[in-house]
């Protein structure tokens, strides 16, 4: 026993020391002064291929730079590209975004997909972004700067777009978790666009949203207009608050939407068939500017914002849902709301999901409510309204009514 | 090799039951300068003598003179008494002035007085002498603990002299069933030891299985702690500290009346406590000074220490070698930056800093306090500073080694601190190489040895394991002292051993 | 018998506790969701009682037999010298295999986490070589390392648990209907298996120390197995869905690759899967002691220790012996192990257990 314990020791001693030396048994070992670490990965067409680029950063104070790579598949090109120039290897394990180049992508997401899902170093939720207008790789060049790095302006769009409703950075994990359970999935669109006015010290490019496309089959099919991804975004809730234009006869009034809840009823007929889907929206939204002649206190003009606010937002979830139907793709998860909702009822049914959903009559009901004006209802030097004593206003409000 | 062999007969074994003779025990002292022997007349009579015999400088010279040459030879007193018989008989009768005497009629015991600083008149027509206990104040005196801090507890810490420690611990354990047992340890240094227990309470088994350990001592002399504590653990050879030392008295004394068994050794300046488990090297008698809460959360630290002083290393070099994932990207990016310049491999690098470490703390220990203090800064300024600033290592390294090195000094068992050291390098090799994987199988061994430990029945980790689960809370919190406590369980303590008989 | 090395019956409990953790995340939850889809989160409730029922039945068949009495021992005095020791040898085979399974089991995990690109060789031979000190030891000293992991287990994974909570998505839990249960209860069949196999420690019941007079003292293991395989089993499913369940390897460790603890600590499947090697350890070092019992009991020999090492060589073998590559050793895992466990664990072993109680042999 004892010699037993001896020699295990040895043999431990002789793993130490090669582990020292660097000769360990492990593929997983790095000298930390080698990583390069990559924050975002692109992928495009390339032929009959694929071509692949990576931003990474040796350090802090480094200058981040990209490396690209082409192969006929995105793991041939990846394992070409982890092993870099100089000894140094690229650790994926820190990877934030993929963006995918539209040509790419309307011919494969699932290759990506499959890329993230299999490879042990990378997370699942890894931010997947398809790039309109141009290729992934001239993107992610576009937005290097000396001063921002592209993967922090990835990054801080990610954070600030499901703020304000405009989009939603689904993660690797969600799309697949989506394309096995429904067979589809939505995935957030970008594009670069020039702004040369706008941080002189960043790139050429700045990033902006570019709505939602569906994938279908492994492959984009479909993108999304602006109005249809405003009709998702409300649907699955991926929002902290939305601004939203409202045109009056006299003025534009903008509001932030802060809630908007969404109730699904199925109705089913005395046959158990699916007959209707009720969707009810409820608003509630709070004035932020006013541009033009437009009294707020009036209540006729705040009714007026609603109805104006509530057709929009109704409009928009109609558009999103009636693009599903069109696809036949549930990517709104209808399917599971009603399932969720009368379990029972959905199983008994007699004719399959499939057949149903295209056609089903969905109708969507709103209303909105404008809660409250920040600080102050209606500026008197704006509005060249007479400054009245509020008590006087208070009176005459009182007489009035 | 020494050649040649001893010229004259080695002199009879001090032991050894030969009758007494004043010629006898001279030879047995032959060739010792500080040994003196002198005749006493009895009574002021030269026809009747005694030999008087001590070892200077063990014994109190006025003491001898005062207490027993002077009435001894007071002709008012022994002058009318001619028989030897009677004079041994007023001797221990108390006609001499000196608290303890004893008769001893075998050659071994006398010597063994002679050595325990008494004095001896030696009657040698009755083949009997009398020992007088005279032995010389100089000792150190009682002072406050150096090795332990004291903030609010009492500051008298044990001293080398035995009798001193026995009364400091009767003072604060005033019970008369509080037993002290002397033994004699060492074959040819005969050091006193004694075993303090309080008779029905204490288990029984420990006190028989202590004293039997004691007994079964085969070293030539206890001049080290460690003779003492390697010969009555269990498992010598681990490095995790199985006996409880203290140089407080307080401490010793809190944990007799726990349940556990005292040992004090004549020369040692420390007390030791069996059993001792691991969650008894992780209290410190400051936790009963402080409010129950605050000494919890600091236990709870102290613990928390533990894993940090045995992982911290072996963690980074895991991560920082195989698992980079793990560390967040800000960070990467610094400790990227870091290393960009370091020579040498993170293995390396953390061994290195480890040793150095290691290196400094062991200068500061044994240089003179004035010197070792600047050996301390200046190594902190090199190594730590000029070290990263040279790209020699990383400062992230720095950082986890001094983070590792701190939380090791908390703890309050300077052996189990030195035992976590140990571990904490033995980890950090499993770590460069097997990764995560190595440090897991590492840690699962150490707990495997920690499990199996047994200090005299009672689990090493009790009450973490071995103790069904229950007063773990002990072990972590401190109780108000407004709630009664338990007597330790697994110590199975009697239900006697109240203080009034 | 070693009348040193003895353990109370709450160490016993928490040794099997620990020990279940590995085959239970071998399992789960890809096992209960092939049978169960949505509602495997609610097949722990079905699999409980049933674990429970087994558990007590076994209690019962024991009650009255001496306390040194393991279920070698059982066995030949319930079914006869010969029968009972041919019923021995076989579960000592079988669990030599097992321990070897268990060993690869482990080293595939951790291939497929942590240590992608790896060799399978050296993590079986290192938790052999770790199994095998262990079990040459006292049980009591295995009891008492597993006493002092399983609240460092527990803690560990009730913090990633929680971590994972907000991935956790209502639309793949729900719904849930009474037309679910006949799923549930094949879904739960897998968490019985696993529950069942504490069945094997039996075999050292001959070391447990029963008190004469009070209740014994036990740990809930049966109740906390059954909550840590809702936890994986629940917060898999809620952030993967069942789909993605079932088509992972290791879809628990997954979800633990992507959550971040206190919003600081990313990418800990490294700890945990590394933590849950110690119960790999445990459960390796438990087995190969068991069948040293056993060979003790059916041969006479005093010495356990001495069935230590030719067993550990045995495991070893059928550790590298027993699959090529990983797609063979899946079958192994999904089907046949867990098929031969239930059908000795969960029926053979009470039913001889039964015999012999029916017999009045003990």
């Amino acid at each position: 026993m004892k010699k037993a314990i001896c020699a295990l020791l040895a043999v431990g001693l002789a793993l130490t020391a090669t582990s020292c030396s660097g000769l360990t048994l492990f593929s997983n070992y790095r000298r930390l002064e080698n990583i390069e670490l990559v924050r975002t990965v692109t992928a495009d067409r390339d032929g009959d291929g694929v071509n692949v680029s990576v931003y990474g950063t040796a350090g802090e104070q480094s200058e981040a730079r990209m490396y690209e790579r082409s192969g006929p598949s995105v793991g041939v090109a990846m394992g070409k590209l982890i092993l870099m120039p100089l000894g140094r290897e690229a650790i994926l394990s820190h990877t934030e975004t993929m963006l995918i180049g539209e040509e790419l992508a309307e011919i494969s997401i699932r290759e990506c997909l499959d890329y993230v899902e299999r490879f042990s170093e990378m997370r699942l939720d890894t931010g997947i972004l398809i790039v309109r207008d141009g290729t992934a790789r001239d993107l992610l060049a576009g937005l290097s700067g000396s001063d921002t790095p592209a993967s922090d302006t990835i990054a801080g769009l990610s954070l600030n777009i499901a703020k304000v409703g405009e989009g939603y950075f689904f993660t690797a994990r969600e799309i697949a978790s989506s394309m096995a359970d429904n067979g589809c999935a939505l995935i957030q669109c970008v594009r670069g666009v020039k702004e040369e006015k706008l941080f002189e010290a960043r790139g050429d490019l700045n990033l902006e949203p570019a709505g939602f496309a569906v994938v279908k089959d492994g492959a984009v099919c479909q993108y999304l207009t602006d109005e249809e991804t405003l009709g998702v975004i409300l649907l699955l809730g991926k929002y902290k608050s939305r601004n939203v234009d409202l045109a009056l006869p006299d003025a534009a009034v903008t509001v932030s939407v802060d809630l908007a809840e969404t109730d699904m009823k199925p109705v089913f007929d005395q046959d158990g068939r699916l007959a209707e889907l009720r969707v009810k929206l409820s608003l509630r939204a709070n004035v932020i500017n006013i541009a033009g002649e437009a009294d707020i206190t009036d209540e006729a003009v705040r009714r007026e914002c609603e109805r104006e606010l509530t057709e929009i937002m109704t409009g928009a979830v109609r558009a999103a849902v009636r693009r599903s139907q069109e696809l036949k793709l549930d990517y709104l998860d209808l399917e599971g709301v009603i399932r969720r909702s009368s379990p029972l009822k959905f199983e008994d049914m007699p004719d399959a999901w499939e057949d149903v959903f295209p056609d089903l009559p969905v109708t969507v009901e709103g209303s909105g409510v404008l809660a409250r004006t920040y600080d102050i209802a209606d500026p008197p030097e704006l509005s060249g309204k007479e400054d009245k004593n509020p008590w006087e206003k208070l009176i005459e409000s009182l007489k009035g009514s | 090799m020494l050649k040649g062999k001893a010229k004259t007969p080695a002199p009879p074994e001090p032991e050894s039951g030969a009758p007494v003779s004043a010629a006898a025990l001279e030879t047995v002292f032959e060739g010792c300068y500080d040994f003196e022997a002198r005749d006493v007349h009895i009574g002021g009579d030269t026809a009747r003598l005694a030999r008087l015999c001590f070892i200077d400088g063990l014994v109190s010279g006025s003491d001898v003179a005062e207490q027993v040459i002077r009435p001894l030879t007071d002709p008012k007193r022994f002058g009318a008494v001619t028989d030897i018989k009677a004079v041994v008989s007023m001797l221990l009768g108390g006609s001499v002035y000196v608290y303890t005497a004893k008769r001893r009629d075998k050659l071994g015991e006398l010597a063994g007085d002679l050595l325990n600083g008494f004095c001896a008149l030696v009657f040698d027509g009755e083949k009997t002498a009398v020992t007088f206990e005279v032995k010389s104040p100089q000792r150190r005196s009682v002072d406050a603990p150096k090795e332990e801090k004291v903030i609010k507890g009492a500051k008298d810490a044990f001293v080398e002299t035995m009798k001193i420690n026995t009364t400091l611990v009767r003072r604060k354990v005033r019970n008369a069933h509080l037993k002290i047992k002397e033994f004699h340890l060492g074959q040819r240094a005969d050091t006193a030891a004694a075993l303090i227990y309080i008779d029905g309470f204490t288990n029984e088994g420990i006190v028989a299985e202590a004293s039997r350990r004691l007994e079964r001592i085969r070293a030539e002399g206890v001049l080290t702690s460690a003779v003492i504590e390697e010969n009555i653990v269990d498992n010598y050879r681990s490095p995790f500290p199985q006996v409880i030392s203290t140089e407080r008295s307080d401490k010793f004394c809190m944990n007799l009346l726990e349940g556990r068994v005292g040992i004090l050794v004549d020369g040692l300046p420390l007390g030791f406590l069996v059993p001792g488990t691991f969650s008894q090297f992780m209290k410190v008698p400051e936790d009963h000074s402080g409010h129950f809460i605050v000494a919890s959360a600091l236990t709870l630290l102290r613990y928390l220490a533990v894993f940090l002083t045995l992982l911290a290393p072996a963690f980074y070099v895991a991560v920082a070698m195989y698992h980079q994932e793990m560390i967040p990207t800000r960070l990467m990016q610094s400790m990227i930056e870091a290393r960009s310049s370091v020579p040498f491999p993170t293995a390396v690098e953390v061994i290195l800093m480890l040793l150095a470490f290691e290196l400094l703390q062991e200068a500061g220990i044994r240089l003179p306090s004035p010197i070792g203090e600047t050996v301390s800064i200046i190594g902190a300024l090199i190594v730590g500073q000029s070290a990263v600033e040279a790209s020699v290592v990383s400062p992230v390294v720095v950082v986890v080694i001094a983070l590792a090195g701190i939380a090791g000094y908390t703890m309050p068992n300077q052996d189990m601190g030195s035992a976590l050291r140990l571990c904490r390098f033995l980890l950090v090799l499993a770590a460069i190489a097997l990764g995560m994987f190595g440090v897991a199988t590492a840690s699962a061994i150490l707990v495997y040895h920690l499990a199996s430990l047994e200090s005299y029945g009672v689990p090493y980790m009790s009450p973490f394991a071995g103790s069904e689960g229950r007063h773990l809370s002990r072990a972590l919190f401190r109780r108000s002292m407004t709630v009664k406590r338990d007597r330790e369980p697994e110590l199975k303590t009697g239900g006697g051993g109240e203080a009034k008989l | 018998m070693g009348k040193t090395d003895r353990i109370t019956e709450r160490q016993l409990s928490v040794l099997i506790f620990v020990s279940l953790l590995s085959p239970m995340i071998r399992i789960l939850p890809a096992s209960a969701v092939l049978f169960a889809g949505r509602s495997a989160w609610l097949s722990t409730a079905l699999a409980l009682p049933a674990g429970a029922a087994l558990v007590a039945f076994t209690r019962w068949t024991r009650k009255n037999a001496p306390e040194d009495m393991g279920l070698a021992d059982m066995a030949v005095a319930g079914l006869g010298p010969v029968v009972g020791r041919f019923f021995d040898i076989l579960c000592a085979l079988w669990l030599t295999f097992y321990g070897g399974f268990i060993a690869r089991s482990a080293a595939e995990r951790l291939l497929a986490t942590v240590y992608p690109n790896g060799n399978t060789p050296i993590f079986v031979a290192v938790m052999l070589a770790v199994a095998l000190f262990t079990a040459s030891g006292l049980t009591k000293t295995l009891s008492r390392t597993a006493e002092i992991m399983m609240p460092i287990l527990v803690a560990v994974i009730a913090v990633v648990l929680l971590s994972a909570l907000p991935d956790v998505s209502a639309a793949h839990l729900l719904p849930v209907t009474y037309r679910d249960l006949k799923g549930m209860a094949y879904g739960a069949l897998p968490i019985f298996d696993v529950m069942a196999a504490s069945a094997y420690f039996l075999f050292l019941a001959g070391r447990v120390r029963r008190p004469k007079s009070q209740r014994p003292n036990r740990f809930p293991w049966l109740i906390m197995l059954a909550l840590v395989a809702f936890g994986v089993t629940f917060f898999t499913l809620g952030t993967l869905g069942e789909k993605l369940a079932v088509a992972m390897e290791n879809a628990f460790f997954m979800v633990i690759r992507n959550i971040k603890v206190l919003g600081v600590v990313e990418r800990v499947e490294a700890v945990v899967v590394t933590i849950w090697i110690v119960t790999d350890f445990i459960f390796l070092a438990a087995v190969l002691m068991i069948v040293a019992e056993i060979w003790r009991t059916v041969t006479g020999v005093k010495k356990r220790a001495v069935f230590v090492v030719p067993s550990a060589a045995l495991s070893g073998a059928s550790a590298f012996l027993i699959a090529g590559n990983a797609f063979a050793f899946q079958r192994w895992s999904d089907f046949i192990v867990p098929a031969v466990n239930l059908l000795l664990a969960a029926i053979l072993i009470p039913a001889v257990m039964a015999v012999g109680k029916l017999r009045r042999r003990y």
